[in-house]
């Protein structure tokens, strides 16, 4: 008896000792920001004022790759020349910088929310005088 | 004839408490912010200081520790939140008391998450300026002050804004609140419109240079933004009921515009085609939003100075310019 309650004590205490695993926890990976492909323009407000059936923006196409862009159709934009683009933190972007291959860079504060379940880009940026506010929401085209 | 007798002893003092009771509540609650009087001149010179004064009364209902808030709607060309100074004196505080101004974004506390200045345009409107080109811009003591419960405070407010030199008829308008209420607080059941004051004075008119940027009376067109390069989209607006004009009845609206080039040169853009229709907004009013750089072709090199225009019906022979005249309506380009 004595020994059966031994065994059973030496048993309890092996899979005391053994059901306790350290956990490894691994912080979620966040995805880098893809914006490759070819993007137009869905919606534009001025100082807060909705200019999008009262302008033709529908023509209005940028591309981006990996490291570049192509604008097409111009209509007024951060950059009026093609060049290349990149992220401040191209994990947790906060901003888009824009360098045209004949001029300075410049950057603009970047958005990648998803609404409708549909991706979009949403830039803000002033190309007249500084007071005014232009922001343009792109959605990728086909 | 039967002889009227009050009540004594006991049931006597029931009834007096109730009365006292009943006289107390209604103190209680009433409680209330307002603008008693708004001192502002009828006109200013460009580029000197718009003196206000702003004298308010607020009633408590409760001990209440809060910051006193004071909004004043202008221009949006004043960039008045670089160019006002603002401070207050008080009955139950001593010296001119500094205000701050409180940052755009801002949060109203009872606004459900919107900021003072976008829930004041909301709320309290625009004072029926006619060119959407105004803010609100809200002021914040820079200390909060304990105040005794059904105590009545006087305020005077002292604004000075720092006008710039530019041609401007605008509608002031005034608020006062203050920092634990915001602009929608129904706490013991009293109306939102209690937790705070306003006041529409009227215009101002700032004697400058340039166009007259008239808010208040209604203009046959009025470009937006006021100050705009080539590189922005502008909107211009043609209102046909202003006044009577050629193109009162007009079904199709056109513009024929001229650019002057800042190296003399002028390029003319004067068609009755898709490129140059006025999208009709209904009652009377049209309007084009227009990038002036596509519009009129310029190349890279090329900047636009100003731009001359008037509006044409479908034939182009009906023009109606500046006042409903030939003369056209002109835009100079620039920026603050």
């Amino acid at each position: 008896m004595r020994q059966l309650i031994k065994i059973n004590c030496a048993l309890l205490l092996g899979f005391i000792l053994f059901s306790c695993k350290v956990e490894h926890a691994t912080p979620p990976n966040e995805p880098v920001k893809n914006i490759a492909g070819t993007w137009g323009i869905t919606d534009v407000t001025r100082n807060g004022t909705d200019l999008t059936s009262g302008f033709d923006f529908s023509q209005f196409r940028i591309m981006f790759t990996d490291t570049t862009y192509t604008i097409d159709s111009l209509v007024p934009f951060i950059v009026t020349h093609n060049g290349k683009w990149a992220f401040n933190d191209p994990q947790y972007p906060f901003t888009l910088i824009f360098t045209p291959t004949d001029s300075p860079s410049v950057s603009t504060p970047f958005l990648f929310p998803v609404a409708n379940g549909v991706r979009n880009i949403v830039l803000t940026f002033s190309p007249g005088c500084p007071s005014n506010t232009y922001q343009y929401t792109l959605q990728k085209v086909n | 004839m039967k002889k009227l007798r009050l009540p004594t002893g006991r049931k006597a003092w029931n009834w007096l408490w109730k009365i006292a009771a009943t006289v107390i509540i209604g103190i209680v609650i009433g409680c209330s912010l307002t603008i008693n009087s708004v001192t502002q001149p009828a006109s200013v010179s460009g580029g000197s200081i718009l003196p206000i004064t702003l004298n308010a009364t607020i009633s408590t209902n409760n001990p209440q520790t809060s910051a006193l808030d004071v909004a004043v709607l202008v221009p949006t060309i004043w960039n008045a939140s670089a160019n006002t100074t603002m401070s207050f004196t008080s009955s139950v505080t001593t010296g001119p008391q500094p205000m701050t101004l409180l940052p755009a974004g801002s949060p109203d506390p009872t606004g459900g998450g919107a900021s003072w200045q976008t829930d004041l345009l909301n709320t309290v409107g625009h004072a029926g300026n006619l060119i959407p080109e105004y803010e609100w811009i809200v002021f914040q003591s820079n200390t909060q002050y304990a105040v005794n419960g059904n105590s009545t405070v006087q305020v005077t407010v002292n604004i000075q804004i720092n006008v710039p030199t530019n041609n401007v008829f605008f509608n002031m308008a005034y608020v006062i609140a203050e920092s634990s209420d915001g602009l929608h607080s129904t706490d013991y059941n009293d109306p939102s419109t209690d937790y705070y004051g306003t006041f529409f004075p009227g215009p101002v008119r700032v004697n400058g240079t340039g166009t007259l940027l008239d808010f208040v009376n209604p203009q046959l067109s009025v470009v937006v933004p006021g100050y705009s390069t080539d590189n922005d989209i502008v909107t211009i607006p043609f209102n046909a009921t202003v006044a009577a004009n050629g193109l009162s009845q007009a079904t199709q609206v056109y513009l024929c515009a001229t650019g002057y080039t800042t190296t003399g040169d002028s390029i003319q853009i004067c068609q009755q085609t898709s490129k140059t229709q006025l999208q009709a907004l209904g009652a009377g009013n049209w309007q084009m939003d227009m990038w002036p750089r596509g519009f009129f072709g310029l190349s890279p090199g090329q900047t636009l100075d100003s731009m001359e225009y008037y509006f044409t019906d479908v034939t182009g022979a009906t023009r109606v310019g500046y006042g409903g005249g030939s003369s056209p309506f002109s835009f100079t380009f620039g920026c603050q």
